[in-house]
C-alpha cells in the first residue's frame, strides 16, 4: 500500500448481524473502480443478489469516498453512498446519493476510503469510527430523535470536530423519501430508510491522520493553484452576472458577488466586492445561492456562505431570519443549497407576498427547519410538485378519507402560510396518514399506490417527472438531446452537471462554441439554450463525456456540482480551463500515472458496472425500451412550437431516437437493445461481469 | 530622461491611476492635469500638438493603454489592466442617452440574451428609477430604438431585448429561463 499515496489503504466493513468488524485492503479489492461509487457498484455487484429489497438485510450500504477526498484538491468533500435505491420504481435498482460536509475528509483522516454496511442491528446503534477503529454503541437515548439532537450528542462524546452522518426521525420509520445528513445540512437522499432498516442512526467520523501526497509536494501546490485558479463561482459559473472593472462578460448566471452586495446579517455587514478572478482569497464571495434562489431580499439575512471541505466555493448559505424564532418557534439560523433551500417554498403555489417576498424565505426557513432535522428528501423537488399537482388536480381529496383532508388546512395552504408545513412534514416523517404516506413513498410507488397511471405524470413539463419514480435534471433546457440522453442513463433522477455547468457559464455561445470544439470536436456539439439544432456525433461526444466525468468525480471525491473545470474566467486563457486536471490531480496525489484518456476508461469501467448492474437486476438486455424512455413532454411545447426552432426545448421524436443510437455506438453498446456487448465488458476488464450476465441471457 | 519621455511616463501614470480608480480619463482632463503638472501650456497651440502627438505614442507603445473615441466627445483613455474594454465601454457610454439599447443590443447578439431592467440601477450604469422610465418612454417613439422590446416574466420581471438578434418568442423564453427556469432547475 504504501507504494500509493491519494488512498487511506482500508476499507471498513461493518456487519450489524453480527457486531464483526473487518477491514480489507483498498488496492488489492478496488483500486481498478477508485472510490466512492466505484467501490459502491463493485460492492453491490459482488455482494447483493437480485431480488434484493432495499430494506432487506442483505442490502449493503458503501459510504466510499475517494483518493482525493481529505487532500488539499478544490471541491473534494463529496461522499457517495450507494445502495439499493427505495424509490426507484416499479423494482429497486442500484444508485448513489451524495453528500458533501466534512464527513469525506474527516473518513480518510480516520484511515478508511469506505465504510461497507452489511446485515441488520438487532437495536438501534451509531457505528463510531475512530483513527483506524471502529465500534457499535446503542444509540436508544438518540433514537426517536431529530438530526440536530443525534448530531449534538455524539460530538458530545466523540469530540466538535468529529462528521457526523445521521438519520432522522424519517428514516428510522422506514420512509423511503429520507436522507441521512452530516455537517447539519449536506445530505445523501434516498439513504435514510436504509440505514433505519438497519437499525443504524448515525455514524460518527473523527480522524487525525493526513492523506500522503504520493507526488512531489512542489508539483502538488502548483497543481492545486493552478486548480484554484480556474474555479468560477457556483456550479462553475465562469462570468459574474453584472459588470465588474475586470470582466470582459457579464451575463445570467450563479455569479451573483459583486460590490454593494452585502452579506447583511454577517456583523459588521461584509461586501462582496468586485471578485477579481486572480484574488484567489475571495473565490468564497463570488456565490450566494440563497440570492440566486429566493432572490435579492436574501442578502439582507446573509451571514455568510457554508460548505465542504476542501472547497472555497461555499455553495451553503447561512441565513439568519429573526422573525421565523418568534413566528415559527424554529431556530433563526439556517443553511442549504439548491433544492434544500427551497424545500418548504416549493410545495405553495403562492404567497401573500409575492414569490420572492418575506413569506417565501419564511418558507424556506421552515422546511429547512423541519425537513433537515426530521430526515426527509425533496427528491430534486418531485415531492413538492407531486403535492401541487394532486392538490390542485383534486386528486388528493379524492384519495383521502373525509377526514383525513379536512384535518388539513387547506385556507393555510393555499394563501402561502409557511405554519401549513408543520401539520404535513412531521406527518409524512411519522407515516401518519394516508397522503403523508403516500408523499414518503416516492412518485413511483405513489401514483402506483393511489392508481394513477405514470403516463400522466409523463405529459406535463411543469411536473419535470421522467421516469421510474424520479425527475429530470438537466434534461433539454441544458443542452438538448444531450441533456436528454444523460436522463435516461440512471435509476434516480441522473445529478450530472459537467453539461449544464458547461452550457450555464455564462460565456458569449461564439466562446462556448470554441470551448466545445476544443473538447469534443466541433463547435456543432453545444447550442444555444432554446435554440437547438438536429442531433450530431459531436453531441453523442459530449454526452459520454459528461457522464463519465459524473462517475469520475462521484469516484475520486470531487463535486459534479462545481466540475467540471473545461472553462475558466480567465481571459488571459481565453477561458479554457483544463480538460485533464482530474488525471492530474489523480496522478499526482496517487502516484498512479494517468492521462486524461486512461482516467476516463475507468470511470467507463465504472459507468458500464452500474449499467451492468441494472440490467442484471431489471433482468432484461433490452434496456432501450425499459430503462433509457424519455417521457412525453420532452417532444412537446406549451405553445406548439416546433423542433428546433428558437424558443422551444422540444426534441424531435425520430430525432433522440438516432441520438440513442449515436449514443450507444460511442459506447461500444448494442444499438438495438442499448446493451453493452460482450467485447465493451471486456475492453474495460469487466470480463468476469460479461460472463455472469452471459449465463443470465442477458449480453446482446 | 528628456522631457518628452517624462510627460509620456505621466500620461501613462495618469491614465492608469485612473482607470484603477474605475474612471475614465478624457483628453481635456488629462490635458489640464498635466498643464497643472508644468508639462504644457493650453494656451500655446505647437505644445498641445505636441501633446497629441506624445499622447498618440503612448496609446500605440502601450498594450494596456486604450482610446475610445466617442460622438460628439472628446476621446477617453483607460488601462486594460484594471479596466475590462465591456465595462470602459459602460463608463463612456454613461453620458449617451443610447447607453441602454446599445447595452441591450450587445447583450442580444452576443451570449445570446435579453437583459433584465433591473440592472441598469446597479454600479456601473447607476441610472435612477426615473433615468430607466425616461429611457424606456423614448424607446416607444420613432428614432433610433425600434428594435428594442419588452418581455415580461411569469413573475413579473421586465426585460430588454433587440429584436435585430432575438424574435419575440425566443426573447422571452429565454427571460423565463433566466428570471425563474434556472431556479426552478437547479
Amino acid at each position: 500500500m504504501a507504494k500509493y499515496g491519494g488512498w487511506a489503504g482500508k476499507v471498513l466493513r461493518v456487519d450489524l448481524s453480527t457486531g464483526r468488524i473487518t477491514t480489507e485492503d483498498t488496492i488489492e479489492k478496488y483500486k481498478d473502480y477508485i472510490g466512492g461509487t466505484g467501490i459502491g457498484y463493485k460492492v453491490l455487484w459482488d455482494e447483493v443478489p437480485t431480488g434484493t429489497k432495499p430494506f432487506d438485510t442483505a442490502n449493503r450500504i458503501v459510504f466510499g469516498v475517494g483518493p482525493l477526498a481529505g487532500t488539499g484538491a478544490p471541491c473534494n468533500g463529496r461522499t457517495a453512498v450507494t445502495t439499493l435505491w427505495p424509490t426507484c420504481w416499479p423494482k429497486p435498482l442500484v444508485a448513489s446519493g451524495h453528500m458533501g460536509g466534512h464527513f469525506a475528509a474527516e473518513l480518510k483522516y480516520a484511515g478508511f476510503d469506505a465504510i461497507i454496511i452489511e446485515g441488520k442491528a438487532d437495536r438501534p446503534v451509531w457505528l463510531q469510527v475512530v483513527d483506524g477503529t471502529a465500534k457499535i454503541n446503542d444509540a436508544g437515548h438518540i433514537w426517536g430523535q431529530g438530526i440536530r439532537r443525534a448530531t449534538i450528542e455524539i460530538c458530545g462524546q466523540m469530540g466538535p470536530d468529529a462528521s457526523v452522518a445521521a438519520i432522522g426521525q424519517a428514516g428510522e420509520n422506514l420512509v423511503p423519501m429520507s436522507v441521512v445528513i452530516n455537517s447539519y445540512s449536506h445530505s445523501a437522499g434516498g439513504i435514510g430508510g436504509v440505514m433505519g432498516s438497519k437499525n443504524l442512526k448515525a455514524i460518527g467520523v473523527r480522524g487525525t491522520g493526513c492523506v500522503r501526497i504520493a507526488g512531489d509536494k512542489g508539483e502538488w501546490e502548483n497543481l492545486v493553484k493552478l486548480h484554484l485558479s480556474l474555479l468560477g463561482a457556483v456550479n462553475q459559473h465562469v462570468v459574474p452576472n453584472s459588470p465588474q472593472p475586470w470582466a470582459e462578460y457579464y451575463s445570467a448566471s450563479r455569479w451573483v458577488g459583486s460590490r454593494g452586495r452585502k452579506w447583511g446579517s454577517a456583523d459588521p455587514n461584509i461586501d462582496t466586492g468586485v471578485c477579481d478572478p486572480h484574488n484567489l482569497n475571495r473565490i468564497a464571495y463570488r456565490s450566494n445561492n440563497a440570492v440566486f434562489f429566493l432572490g435579492d431580499k436574501a442578502w439582507q439575512y446573509t451571514v455568510r456562505g457554508n460548505g465542504c471541505s476542501g472547497c472555497p466555493i461555499r455553495c451553503h448559505t447561512i441565513l439568519k431570519v429573526p422573525s421565523v424564532s418568534s413566528k415559527y418557534g424554529i431556530p433563526e439560523v439556517g443553511q442549504n443549497t439548491c433544492v434544500g433551500l427551497l424545500f418548504g417554498r416549493s410545495f405553495f403555489k403562492t404567497f401573500p407576498d409575492g414569490p420572492q417576498g418575506q413569506t417565501s424565505i419564511e418558507a424556506c426557513m421552515v422546511g429547512m427547519g423541519l425537513a433537515d432535522d426530521l430526515g426527509i428528501w425533496e427528491n430534486y423537488g418531485q415531492m413538492q410538485r407531486d403535492f401541487q399537482q394532486l392538490y390542485y388536480s383534486g386528486v388528493m381529496k379524492d384519495k383521502l378519507g373525509d377526514s383525513e383532508y379536512k384535518g388539513y388546512s387547506w385556507d393555510k395552504y393555499e394563501r402561502g402560510d409557511p405554519g401549513f408545513l408543520f401539520e404535513l412534514l412531521p406527518k409524512i416523517a411519522y407515516k401518519e396518514g394516508e397522503l403523508a404516506t403516500a408523499l414518503g413513498l416516492g412518485t413511483g410507488h405513489l401514483l402506483e399506490r393511489w392508481g394513477i397511471p405514470e403516463q400522466d405524470w409523463q405529459q406535463d413539463p411543469n411536473i419535470a417527472y421522467w421516469k421510474m419514480g424520479h425527475p429530470k435534471h438537466h434534461s433539454a433546457e441544458d443542452a438538448g438531446q444531450c441533456g436528454v440522453i444523460i436522463n435516461t442513463q440512471y435509476n434516480r433522477d441522473a445529478q450530472c452537471h459537467s453539461h449544464s455547468n458547461f452550457t450555464r457559464n455564462g460565456l458569449p455561445i461564439k466562446v462556448q462554441k470554441r470551448l466545445a470544439s476544443e473538447i469534443w470536436g466541433s463547435p456543432d456539439a453545444i447550442d444555444a439554450v432554446a435554440d437547438y439544432s438536429p442531433m450530431n456525433p459531436y453531441k453523442a461526444k459530449m454526452a459520454k463525456w459528461s457522464i463519465l466525468r459524473k462517475e469520475l468525480h462521484d469516484s475520486l471525491s470531487l463535486c459534479n456540482w462545481m466540475g467540471p473545470w473545461i472553462a475558466s474566467p480567465l481571459k488571459e486563457r481565453n477561458y479554457s480551463g483544463d480538460d485533464s486536471i482530474e488525471s492530474l490531480l489523480y496522478s499526482l496525489a496517487t502516484g498512479d500515472k494517468k492521462s486524461r484518456e486512461e482516467l476516463d476508461e475507468v470511470a467507463e469501467r465504472i459507468f458500464t458496472l452500474h449499467r451492468a448492474l441494472t440490467i442484471r437486476d431489471m433482468e432484461t438486455k433490452d434496456m432501450r425500451t425499459q430503462h433509457d424512455t424519455i417521457p412525453d413532454w420532452v417532444f412537446t411545447d406549451p405553445t406548439g412550437k416546433k423542433c428546433f426552432t428558437p424558443g422551444t426545448n422540444r426534441m424531435d421524436e425520430e430525432d433522440m431516437k438516432l441520438a440513442m443510437e449515436m449514443y450507444y455506438e460511442l459506447m461500444g453498446w448494442d444499438k438495438k437493445s442499448g446493451s453493452p456487448t460482450n467485447a465493451a465488458y471486456h475492453k474495460l476488464g469487466l470480463g468476469d461481469v460479461a460472463d455472469a450476465l452471459k449465463i443470465r441471457g442477458l449480453i446482446p | 530622461m528628456n522631457q518628452e519621455e517624462e510627460i509620456r511616463l505621466t500620461i501613462t501614470k495618469i491614465i492608469r491611476e485612473t482607470s484603477e480608480k474605475e474612471l475614465l480619463i478624457n483628453f481635456d482632463e488629462l490635458l489640464a492635469d498635466l498643464e497643472g503638472q508644468g508639462f504644457l501650456n493650453q494656451e500655446d497651440a505647437d505644445s498641445i500638438s505636441h501633446f497629441q502627438s506624445i499622447l498618440g505614442r503612448v496609446v500605440d507603445e502601450n498594450e494596456d493603454i486604450n482610446e475610445l473615441s466617442p460622438r460628439n466627445r472628446p476621446p477617453h483613455y483607460y488601462s486594460s489592466r484594471s479596466l475590462s474594454e465591456t465595462y470602459a465601454g459602460i463608463l463612456v457610454r454613461k453620458a449617451e442617452n443610447s447607453l441602454v439599447a446599445e447595452v441591450v443590443r450587445e447583450n442580444s447578439a452576443t451570449y445570446p440574451r435579453p437583459v433584465p431592467l433591473s440592472i441598469f440601477r446597479e454600479p456601473p450604469f447607476d441610472l435612477t428609477q426615473e433615468a430607466i422610465l425616461d429611457c424606456l418612454a423614448g424607446m416607444g417613439k420613432p428614432g433610433n430604438y425600434q428594435d428594442i422590446a419588452q418581455t415580461t416574466t411569469s413573475i413579473g420581471t421586465v426585460f430588454l431585448y433587440s429584436n435585430l438578434h432575438l424574435d419575440p418568442t425566443y426573447a422571452s423564453t429565454l427571460a423565463e429561463w433566466i428570471d425563474v427556469g434556472q431556479a426552478n432547475n437547479p
